[in-house]
């Protein structure tokens, strides 16, 4: 009797346990990989929790990943074991090798000339054209933009007016001319340094661009796929000089390759008069300057006033959404809207004033020169980070904000600008790095250090290319 | 076979083995003077080949061909010897045992009770293939893997790859760059070895004495090792900063000077160096301690009325009796040093200034891991793992003469 009982029982959990995944079929979870742990992350949360709220059977799940290059890391090894999240967030040095990998649904093919998914509108020709272009591989639109930035100059203007400087420095040569001028502070102890900035190779990236040059052949791989490196070149050369100068002389703070937290806490903290960093950090920079009490006050990114070219532009940094390809019609529709509903106009200015990000669509901009009261658009967390403002212009209120996207919409978009894309840019990117920081630190001899070290990313470039090129 | 042109021929490569495993057998013959000479040459003939054939057989002697470069020929002998040393040591010790009369294989410990029976290897079995699984498939397999990758150009996510021999290693003889790496490697792990353990020796001896509250100071010296690198890297990271650091503050206020600890060259890699010994010396403090309580008092007891001094007593008594202690704590900091460190790096200098901290493993971790380029990163981590196996061995010759075990 009992054990016919059992039997009986052990039939109806077999049968419950085959529709139970039935009847939460029509729930699609999803997961997003973010390259953040900070209150960026938090915001990112925020916003997928606003979006599950609108509607029951998709649900978006956010997590946390160390930094741009563990993601990559990461999402190949998931692939590798075929355990990887719907959505990836993937950083510009990422792009090639996003395509090549053949790991992902392009946006646009997604879309297939939908006016809306889900209910979200696509409304793409409201992108910035330098961010639609940047992520445009071979006339398709590939992924959503995210976080996009650009570097911008911070200076402490209380200090640079103590040195009897009254314009901000846009070029190399005024950087160096105001680091003569600040030396009695250094002198006399008030502070430690001229400059101080994270050493990073999006910078040589960026004043590659700015002098209207490649930093590997076929423009920069935008032409054709890029089969060479191109660092034998004035434009690199000057950009070694210049740090070479500025670090020969005592003028600038070096804390070590790719060290982002450090240099910024000495401007914060007022050891040093002037930091170049990405647009990213104007939050965290605008509340440490009005915590330590100073003014402070931002330009673009200064440049080689001896570029025959002048200023042409700035690359835009900073990552971008990415689908998984091989899901079901019904999920990758979802994820496409859950992007859509992530960098909407509301989203993307939220998002801009939440970080320094810059937004991606120009409604987001015109949203935010004209708020309405309450700016409820505002991102408004539990941690008291919220801005209140009073304007209902925001960017009267917040100019250094602006700074970035002045930057980028005054660059002419042609290849330089654009940026590099080739498969081996995170492998490069310590080599042409850390070429100039031996220059800066040890001198020596600049010409053959290049032929030396372009002649070893062009090998590993090859080697990149027999493996992954179309034969 | 007839249509690929050789530098060296692989009959070549044969006979060299077979001579040289022949003359290594000939030697032992008349240094041991036991068993046939005729067998001892055959087998030692046999042994050579085979061991030349090893490492090399399985490429298709693909280094030995004539469009390889002399490097790549090199890297084909360095094979060879390698296999001839793996392939005439087990065939020495198993012809010399047979020639003495022994059993081939050692008899294994035949406590009564310990699975005997018509079912006890059945038993025995069952009850270890959980742990032979496991190696199988977490080291086994991922080592034989490795082996395969390091002969190809690989990439993660790539639609193919490409074999290329030895390529990956000869590359590695001509690289400056690596070599500087290996050397570093050496250099900083020594440091953090003999520092690591002389501070752990006098701080446990210090523990060791009966006071108040020791077993909470043991506690919280110990408590480092369970940190793993990366976050002990961060922790220094915010110690050790030029301007924003702890230390510096520190220096600034009391001295009115700054290190730039992290960016120049020596003080990041003897920041590197503190950093790993501050991580790994828990681990040492842990076996330090425990020897010192296996220790018996009654021996210090009797040489201190004798009239020894402190220092004699540990000289003479304690240190010897630690023998074993350090031994085995030199074995594991050494493969700590060389294997374990390269997060610490990450975090704290990433490898600079100028490339002063950028160890081995470090390297191949960088190319491995944050480039894809697999090919090249199992090479140098093959690499890597015969320096080490090469130190253990020698360590355990140095030891077993050195090290007293029990028995007091």
């Amino acid at each position: 009797m009992i054990g016919r009982f059992a039997r009986k029982l052990f039939i109806l959990a077999v049968a419950l346990g085959a529709l139970g995944p039935a009847l939460a079929q029509d729930m699609i979870e999803l997961e997003a990989w973010v390259a953040f742990s900070d209150h960026r992350y938090d915001w990112a949360v925020d916003t997928a929790e606003r979006f599950n709220a609108l509607q029951d059977d998709i649900h978006v799940e956010m997590v946390s990943v160390v930094d741009y290059d563990t993601i990559v890391n990461n999402y190949t090894l998931g692939r590798e074991d075929g355990d990887y999240p719907e959505i990836v967030q993937l950083f510009d040095a990422a792009l090639q090798f996003a395509v090549d990998s053949d790991w992902f649904s392009f946006a646009e093919e997604i879309i297939a000339g939908r006016e809306e998914v889900l209910g979200h509108p696509v409304n793409f020709d409201d992108i910035i054209p330098v961010i639609s272009n940047y992520y445009t591989v071979d006339g398709v639109w590939a992924s959503v933009a995210w976080n996009t930035s650009t570097p911008i100059m911070y200076y402490n203007v209380d200090l640079l007016e103590q040195a009897g400087i009254t314009e901000l420095p846009q070029t190399w040569a005024e950087v160096l001319d105001a680091c003569v001028a600040l030396q009695p502070l250094v002198d006399d102890g008030t502070i430690s340094a001229c400059a101080s900035w994270p050493f990073s190779g999006w910078f040589i990236e960026q004043w590659l661009a700015q002098q209207n040059e490649y930093m590997v052949n076929n423009e920069n791989g935008r032409a054709a796929r890029a089969t060479e490196f191109n660092l034998d070149t004035d434009a690199y050369r000057a950009i070694a000089q210049f740090y070479r100068d500025l670090y020969s002389n005592g003028y600038f703070i070096f804390e070590g390759q790719d060290q982002w937290g450090p240099p910024t806490q000495n401007f914060i903290s007022g050891k040093v008069a002037i930091l170049m960093s990405s647009s990213a950090a104007a939050r965290a920079v605008s509340e440490g300057a009005a915590e330590t009490g100073f003014r402070l006050d931002t330009t673009g990114m200064v440049y080689n006033q001896d570029a025959p070219s002048g200023w042409v532009g700035n690359i835009l940094g900073g990552a971008t959404m990415w689908i998984s390809n091989g899901l079901e019609p019904a999920v990758e529709d979802a994820a496409m809207a859950f992007l859509l509903f992530f960098s909407n106009t509301e989203n993307s200015a939220s998002w801009h004033t939440a970080s320094g990000y810059v937004p991606v669509r120009n409604s987001s901009i015109e949203l935010l020169q004209n708020l309405a009261p309450g700016n409820e658009i505002l991102w408004d967390i539990p941690s008291g980070a919220r801005v209140d403002i009073e304007a209902d212009d925001w960017y009267a209120a917040f100019p250094n904000f602006l700074t970035a996207s002045t930057q980028l919409g005054n660059s002419t978009v042609n290849n330089a600008t654009r940026g590099s894309t080739y498969g081996t840019f995170q492998q490069s990117r310590p080599y042409y790095n850390g070429l100039v920081e031996d220059y800066m630190l040890n001198g020596g001899d600049l010409d053959a250090m290049i032929m030396d070290t372009n002649a070893t990313l062009t090998e590993l470039l090859q080697e990149y290319n027999f493996l992954f090129a179309d034969e | 076979m007839e249509d690929i042109a050789y530098s060296v021929h692989p009959i070549l490569v044969t006979l060299v083995g077979a001579v040289l495993g022949a003359g290594y057998f000939a030697f032992l013959r008349w240094q041991t003077q036991v068993g046939s000479v005729n067998i001892s040459l055959l087998i030692g003939a046999i042994a050579g080949a085979a061991g030349a054939t090893l490492l090399t057989a399985p490429l298709g002697y693909c280094m030995f061909q004539s469009d390889q470069k002399s490097e790549d020929i090199m890297v084909g002998w360095i094979a060879v010897a390698l296999g001839l040393m793996l392939t005439l040591n087990i065939f020495s010790s198993l012809l010399w045992r047979y020639f003495r009369g022994q059993r081939l294989l050692p008899r294994g410990d035949t406590t009564p009770g310990a699975f005997r029976g018509r079912f006890g290897l059945v038993y025995a079995l069952a009850a270890l293939s959980p742990t032979i699984l496991v190696l199988i498939f977490f080291v086994y397999l991922p080592m034989f893997d490795t082996l395969r990758f390091s002969t190809f150009l690989a990439r993660f996510g790539a639609p193919r790859t490409r074999f290329i021999c030895v390529s990956n290693f000869s590359r590695m003889l001509s690289d400056v760059d690596y070599h500087s790496n290996l050397f570093l490697s050496f250099a900083l792990s020594f440091g953090i070895i003999i520092i690591a353990m002389s501070l752990a020796l006098l701080i446990a001896s210090m523990l060791n004495q009966p006071i108040r509250g020791a077993s909470l100071y043991r506690t919280l010296l110990i408590w480092p090792y369970a940190i793993s690198p990366i976050v002990a890297g961060s922790i220094f990271g915010l110690l050790l900063g030029t301007e924003s650091g702890i230390v510096n503050r520190a220096l600034d206020l009391l001295f009115g000077a700054k290190v730039p600890w992290l960016v120049s060259i020596p003080a990041a890699q003897i920041s590197v160096v503190l950093a790993s010994v501050w991580n790994v010396i828990g681990f040492n403090i842990l076996f330090y301690t425990a020897g010192l309580q296996t220790i018996p008092k009654d021996l210090l007891e009797s040489a201190s009325i004798d009239g020894a001094s402190a220092w004699q007593r540990f000289a003479r008594i304690t240190f010897p009796l630690l023998s074993p202690f350090t031994f085995f704590l030199i074995v594991t900091n050494t493969i700590y040093a060389f294997f374990d460190t390269f997060g610490l790096i990450f975090v704290l200098t990433r490898g600079g200034p100028t490339e002063s901290t950028f160890t081995a493993m470090y390297r191949v971790y960088v190319t491995g891991i944050l480039a894809s380029d697999i090919g090249k990163s199992t090479a140098q981590s093959l690499i890597l793992f015969l320096i080490v196996v090469g130190i253990t061995i020698v360590q355990f010759r140095v030891g077993q003469r050195r090290v007293q075990y029990g028995n007091y």
